[in-house]
């Protein structure tokens, strides 16, 4: 029964590695862009979230509405004033402008907030300690519960807009090939900027669950980061890749966890390695989104 | 990475050559025009005040130099936190030094520079080197966590400039930078005072008993400095003292899943918990084991839970951690360089800041007292060798206690200080969210206890 709850604490953890990897998977697969930022993105999302519970004392869940728009604007502007012009200069630039954006965010954060740590765990009242005791040893989190169901709403909700919609079929078109794109009258540059807009949405999203999971810092948003990418690449750089990416990961370090602790991340370093390995990975760095 | 330098902005080559030409007593334009000044205030007071020794002791003849303190702390990343009450404790220093020091009949004015450490070895490196051979440092201070400490005081041992270093426990400043852990030998410039794990187990072993338990204490130790040394050095201490230790083993820091842990503490029933983790990783835990229904009756923190902020944050499960402080403003203790007593200077920082008192001000504000005491009693400050023979019998007062070296527990370079443990607790009528509730003093009996230790649950 232990190893059943360890499966399925791996399988929870999983969604919140799957919510903080859409983002990336959108952006990469649509822009070629490998955002190092998002991270620090997610934390600025959960900054600015704070901000709101600790003015009005609302619920976070609330705050998190009211900075969705914030974010999906931000992240338009993020697109065309910095991203747009270091794409032109080929495929390196827009990597080192992400760097120079994570940094450039850890130390606003730092000047705004100070390095005390914060959390939205207190705001978030009863759900973040709440579960379902199954038996002695098998219990389901709330918070667990919670988090899953809206990574596997976020990455439904992107599947059916980029096959049903119309901007979704623009921005798969654009994705596939800007230049014949633009030829039959999308505007790619708004293509390209709406994708970031709603990858910079999910990172605060992730943010939001970050914060309150644990506690978070000017600094915390590079940590997280790398579960992100190996999700995107267990997943196979696709939309519901990521998920089953992401779950994969956790339950790897759930169960490395359970025959010994130093295990852990070590089990699902070892899981994104052998994905890269495997005949499959070669064929992951030509690939594009498939939604 | 490429982060900017935060050089101090009076740090600029002009002011570097001012200062070496006083040092090579080269009268400089600005000397003489100094000396001219004083001199001439001198005969003026002496003829409206008629005080014939105001003229005698004009500085005519009187011998100047600078000596440059540099301090080292983390600002930024990770161990931020510590950091933090920088900017005020820089304050007090830098206010207390602005007269000078006159040693040995020479005047010196005295010039700290701050640099951040960022939380890293290698940054915390870089900038102490800058410090020794760019800035050329008499003296080196630094603090907060071995990542910044210890790099410090190799660079500084390396190029023979004195340096004193504190929070980092003792143990993993003297053999973690030894060549050989297992034949120690003693540094030469680098001296220490900090609480160690005999401190840690003395606090545990103290406080632990106020609350009744199956002795049985479940530990989550990480893979790092902290978490092994802690494991190869408090266990067994803990373990001769009657209790049963779980230990599930070590877990790398950045886990984002605790579930066996939690599972084998269950299993097990251990009433207490001891964890050395790096903040976040506490909170996921401590989260998660509300979750699953892991209550123990004492949970004993350590490394996170010293500052407020990182417990407050936790919400209604932070309430009633136990924790330890190697200082408080309850501290029976006056800094010797600013004449300022702990019952002051914590109001002090809160009227600064506007955040409640934390306990890093008071180790921070005592490496400037062991610097001004250590400069004094070597005679000459600028001589690098007398400086650091000067530290193997200092004795000095600081808000964290009276500071005796060469007493021990490695002669010379190290004196361990108390560490005092704990509860974090909501105080009807305070003004903070959790107050820090002193319930033992087995480390220093000056310092007041004020309650006993209550169950977490």
């Amino acid at each position: 029964m232990v190893w059943a709850n360890a499966v399925l604490q791996g399988v929870l953890l999983g969604g919140l590695y799957a919510l903080l990897a859409c983002g990336l998977a959108l952006m990469f697969g649509v822009m070629r862009i490998i955002n190092l930022a998002h991270g620090d993105i997610a934390i600025l999302g959960a900054y600015l979230i704070w901000v709101a519970v600790d003015h009005t004392s609302m619920s976070p869940f609330l705050a998190a509405l009211l900075v969705l728009p914030i974010m999906l604007g931000l992240g338009y502007l993020l697109q065309i004033v910095l991203l747009e012009r270091s794409l032109r200069a080929g495929p390196l630039v827009p990597l080192l402008t992400t760097f120079g954006l994570a940094i450039a965010i850890q130390n606003i954060l730092l000047q705004v907030f100070s390095p005390d740590v914060q959390s939205l765990g207190g705001s978030a009242g009863d759900i973040t300690t709440v579960s379902w005791q199954i038996n002695d040893q098998v219990s389901i989190p709330g918070l667990g519960i919670l988090i899953l169901a809206i990574a596997v709403t976020v990455l439904g909700g992107l599947h059916l807009f980029l096959s049903h919609t119309r901007l979704g079929r623009e921005m798969r078109a654009t994705a596939q090939d800007p230049d014949t794109a633009q030829l039959v009258g999308i505007n790619a540059r708004d293509v390209y900027a709406r994708a970031t807009a709603i990858a910079v949405a999910t990172a605060a999203l992730a943010g939001l669950f970050l914060a309150i999971r644990s506690v978070f810092d000017p600094s915390s948003g590079p940590t997280q980061l790398i579960f992100a990418f190996e999700a995107v690449v267990i997943g196979g750089f696709s939309l519901w890749g990521t998920l089953l990416g992401g779950i994969v990961l956790g339950v790897a370090q759930a169960i490395g966890a359970q025959i010994d602790p130093n295990y852990s991340l070590l089990a699902g370093h070892l899981v994104f390695l052998a994905v890269l390995a495997s005949p499959r990975g070669g064929l992951l760095v030509s690939r594009r989104v498939q939604a | 990475m490429a982060f900017q330098n935060e050089d101090d902005p009076r740090e600029s080559p002009t002011y570097a050559d001012i200062a070496d030409a006083m040092e090579n007593r080269e009268l400089s334009r600005r000397d003489a025009l100094k000396v001219a000044g004083a001199g001439t205030l001198a005969v003026a007071g002496a003829g409206l005040l008629d005080l014939p020794g105001v003229v005698h002791a004009g500085p005519q003849f009187a011998r100047t130099g600078t000596i440059k303190i540099g301090f080292v702390s983390p600002r930024k990343g990770p161990a931020a936190g510590f950091g933090e009450p920088d900017g005020f404790v820089l304050g007090l220093a830098r206010k207390a030094f602005q007269r000078g020091l006159t040693i040995g009949g020479t005047h010196y004015a005295v010039e700290i520079i701050d640099k951040d450490s960022q939380s890293v070895g290698p940054r915390s490196a870089q900038v102490a080197n800058d410090l020794i051979s760019g800035s050329r440092v008499d003296l080196l201070l630094t603090t907060s966590t071995p990542e910044t400490v210890n790099p410090v005081s190799d660079a500084a041992e390396a190029s023979g400039v004195p340096c004193i270093s504190t929070v980092v426990p003792w143990e993993s400043w003297y053999f973690g930078r030894q060549a050989n852990p297992a034949k120690p030998k003693p540094f030469k410039y680098t001296y220490h005072f900090c609480f160690g794990v005999a401190q840690f187990a003395d606090a545990y072993t103290h406080l632990w008993p106020q609350v009744r338990t199956n002795k049985k204490v479940g530990v989550m130790w990480p893979n790092d400095a902290d978490g092994n040394a802690i494991r190869a050095a408090l266990g067994p201490t803990l373990k001769k003292a009657g209790y049963t230790i779980v230990d599930p083993g070590a877990y790398a820091d950045g886990t984002n899943d605790y579930s066996a842990q939690i599972a084998k503490f269950k299993s097990e029933n251990c009433q207490i918990f001891n964890t050395f983790p790096i903040p976040p990783d506490f909170a996921t835990f401590w989260r998660q084991a509300a979750q699953q229904g892991y209550k123990p009756k004492i949970a004993q923190i350590a490394k996170t839970g010293l500052f407020p902020s990182q417990v407050i944050s936790l919400g209604s499960i932070g309430a009633n951690l136990a924790s330890a402080v190697y200082w408080a403003p309850s501290w029976p203790y006056t800094s010797s360089l600013t004449g300022i007593h702990s019952r002051d200077l914590g109001p002090r920082y809160e009227r600064a800041t506007g955040k409640e008192w934390n306990q890093q001000i008071g180790a921070s504000l005592a490496l400037f007292d062991v610097a001004a005491a250590v400069l004094r009693a070597s005679g000459a400050p600028k001589n690098k060798r007398k400086v650091a023979n000067a530290m193997k019998k200092l004795q000095v007062h600081t808000a964290i206690g009276h500071l005796i070296w060469g007493k021990g527990p490695l002669p010379p370079n190290v004196v361990a200080t108390p560490i005092i443990g704990g509860q974090w607790r909501k105080v009807p009528g305070s003004k903070y969210t959790l107050d820090f509730v002193i319930c033992e003093h087995s480390s220093d009996r000056n310092v007041p206890v004020r309650s006993r230790l209550t169950p977490y649950s």
